[in-house]
């Protein structure tokens, strides 16, 4: 490929097109990083799935077979259902706020997002570990305010995760959701008014349904990051709550199992590249990714 | 009517306190911390009792908080540097291209930003193990690069569509070599996609904590593996003075971010 280069002639028309011909080359390091340090290792860790301890399918079996292992892949789709539900309840309400409110007010919020967003991950785990502990703060008010007479379970349990959790991906649905509902014509909804709908049906008739995509590909986001998340989980959940990317790490380092760790690894890869897929067909691919 | 602000009646209270709740949410946790790192309580009592700054003193005690937080730094300006070179040569090719499979490519280097960092963590972690890199400063520099490369790839590929490379034709055709014309010229005109790469790179390594606690040996730890275990064991107010310096560090982020967008503008 490096003799293109070395065969534009000067004058001619053709060396700017030779020369994007050699383009390619540029993204070979990266490329190579790649391969060597993403693909080949995936690769290895999903072919050990089916040859360890013996060649089969085996540890797929056992994996889809097992009432404890099947009640780890159910808890981790409700607490990441329960944790997209609830994101989505707040962060419409929030980001349809954002999109008409004053713009000095909706830069303050825009703020507390990003500060939250770029805040250590361990640090805000943490905040919610301290706040939800049986002598934490939320437990002392709500026993100041009289609403309970002993402290709650916060933590260590489905609450710990859905609050840590949402708390985390809050933005994560605000932020594209703000994005849609700023694009929507106000125009629109004042033709709904001039055709006698009254708020709610504006709310429910035309409003919502405008807003849908958004909500659709935010919501598949927030729930495809929270089927693979493992610190706030470990942290935040009980062992009755573990989730799928515990149970991967639990195989590898405690049991040092690497076949049924394969194996999980390649379900939760499987689960995501598919709502991915999902995504990507619908909504295309403007609003994936994200921390 | 819904998306005139002027307009809404009472649903406007209802919307912004809706919003000034939320904000709350996301603030106060991060605001809490910084008071009870000063807080006297051991058991984190809030409201503190008294005021102290012991717990600063214990975390400047220790020498494996300090180490660990060096370890992270050296890690994350190793990373930052790679992946913005890297981001930025691969930008050239992927923007300038006209190969085939190019959006393919382009998908597979944005694959690690979306695929379960867990996944990532233990294939490597099964992987050095048996090349001899795990718990070593270049098996944390290479997975926090496979990590970070896309944020770097996607900020400089959006910087480099939005440059109309006619600029830079235009400084070959006065003379300068293509090289010099892409130094010169072009980059400057993506200054800010250079500069979110290196932002977005550093800050993926420097919080970086799943695969890091698979690299993690005895010897060598990251600061987010550090807070990880101290969190494990138990709750010292000593992880609140860490958690308190890594959100300044991210409020002076966030303003040197600011700073910038604000002189690229003007």
């Amino acid at each position: 490929m490096l003799s293109r280069t070395d065969a534009r002639a000067p004058g001619s028309k053709a060396p700017a097109y030779r020369l994007r011909l050699t383009d390619f080359d540029l993204t070979l390091p990266a490329l190579g990083l790649l391969v060597l340090f993403f693909v080949v290792p995936v690769a290895i860790l999903l072919a050990r799935s089916v040859s360890e301890p013996v060649p089969g399918l085996g540890n797929y079996a056992e994996l889809l077979g097992s009432s404890t292992y099947l009640r780890i892949f159910a808890n981790t789709f409700i607490v990441s259902g329960l944790v997209t539900l609830v994101s989505l309840l707040i962060g419409f309400p929030v980001a349809w706020a954002l999109a008409i409110m004053p713009s000095r007010l909706a830069s303050v919020v825009f703020a507390i997002l990003l500060l939250s967003m770029w805040t250590n991950l361990l640090a805000r785990t943490y905040a919610w570990m301290v706040l939800l502990q049986r002598t934490g703060v939320i437990n002392k008010m709500l026993i100041a305010l009289g609403l309970i007479d002993k402290p709650l379970p916060l933590v260590n349990n489905l609450t710990g995760v859905t609050i840590g959790m949402t708390y985390i991906m809050l933005p994560f649905i605000i932020l594209p959701l703000y994005g849609v509902i700023r694009k929507i014509d106000p125009a629109i909804l004042q033709a709904a008014a001039l055709c006698g709908a009254n708020r709610w049906q504006a709310l429910v008739r035309v409003l919502l349904p405008l807003a849908m995509p958004g909500m659709a590909a935010g919501a598949l986001m927030v729930f495809v990051m929270s089927l693979g998340y493992f610190v706030t989980p470990a942290l935040l959940g009980g062992t009755a709550n573990m989730m799928l990317a515990e149970l991967i790490a639990q195989f590898v380092q405690s049991l040092v199992n690497w076949g049924m760790g394969g194996a999980a690894a390649l379900v939760l890869l499987v689960v995501t590249l598919a709502l991915y897929a999902v995504q990507l067909r619908f909504f295309g691919t403007d609003r994936m990714g994200g921390r | 009517m819904l998306l005139n602000f002027d307009r809404l009646g009472w649903w406007k209270l209802v919307l912004i306190g809706i919003t000034l709740l939320t904000a709350a949410f996301l603030l106060l946790p991060i605001l809490f911390i910084a008071a009870l790192s000063f807080g006297s309580s051991q058991w984190l009592i809030f409201p503190p009792p008294g005021w102290t700054l012991k717990w600063y003193q214990e975390l400047l005690a220790d020498p494996r908080w300090l180490e660990s937080a060096w370890t992270s730094f050296q890690i994350a300006i190793i990373v930052t540097v790679l992946s913005v070179l890297l981001g930025l040569v691969t930008s050239f090719g992927l923007t300038r291209g006209r190969f085939m499979f190019r959006e393919a490519l382009k998908a597979l280097f944005l694959t690690p930003m979306i695929l379960p960092v867990v996944v990532l963590a233990v294939a490597l972690y099964a992987f050095f193990l048996q090349i001899g890199l795990n718990g070593t400063l270049t098996g944390f520099v290479i997975s926090h690069l496979v990590l970070a490369l896309p944020f770097s790839i996607l900020s400089i590929t959006n910087a480099l569509e939005g440059f109309d490379k006619s600029i830079e034709d235009a400084a070959v055709l006065c003379g300068a070599s293509p090289f010099e014309a892409k130094i010169r010229v072009t980059l400057p005109a993506i200054s800010h996609g250079i500069f979110s790469a290196a932002i977005f790179s550093f800050l993926t390594s420097w919080d970086e904590v799943v695969v890091a606690i698979f690299m993690a040996s005895p010897t060598l730890q990251t600061l987010p593996v550090k807070v990880w275990a101290t969190l494990r064991q138990d709750l010292t107010p000593v992880v609140a003075a860490a958690s308190t310096l890594l959100i300044l560090l991210t409020v002076l982020l966030m303003v040197l971010v600011a700073l910038v967008r604000k002189g690229l503008k003007s």
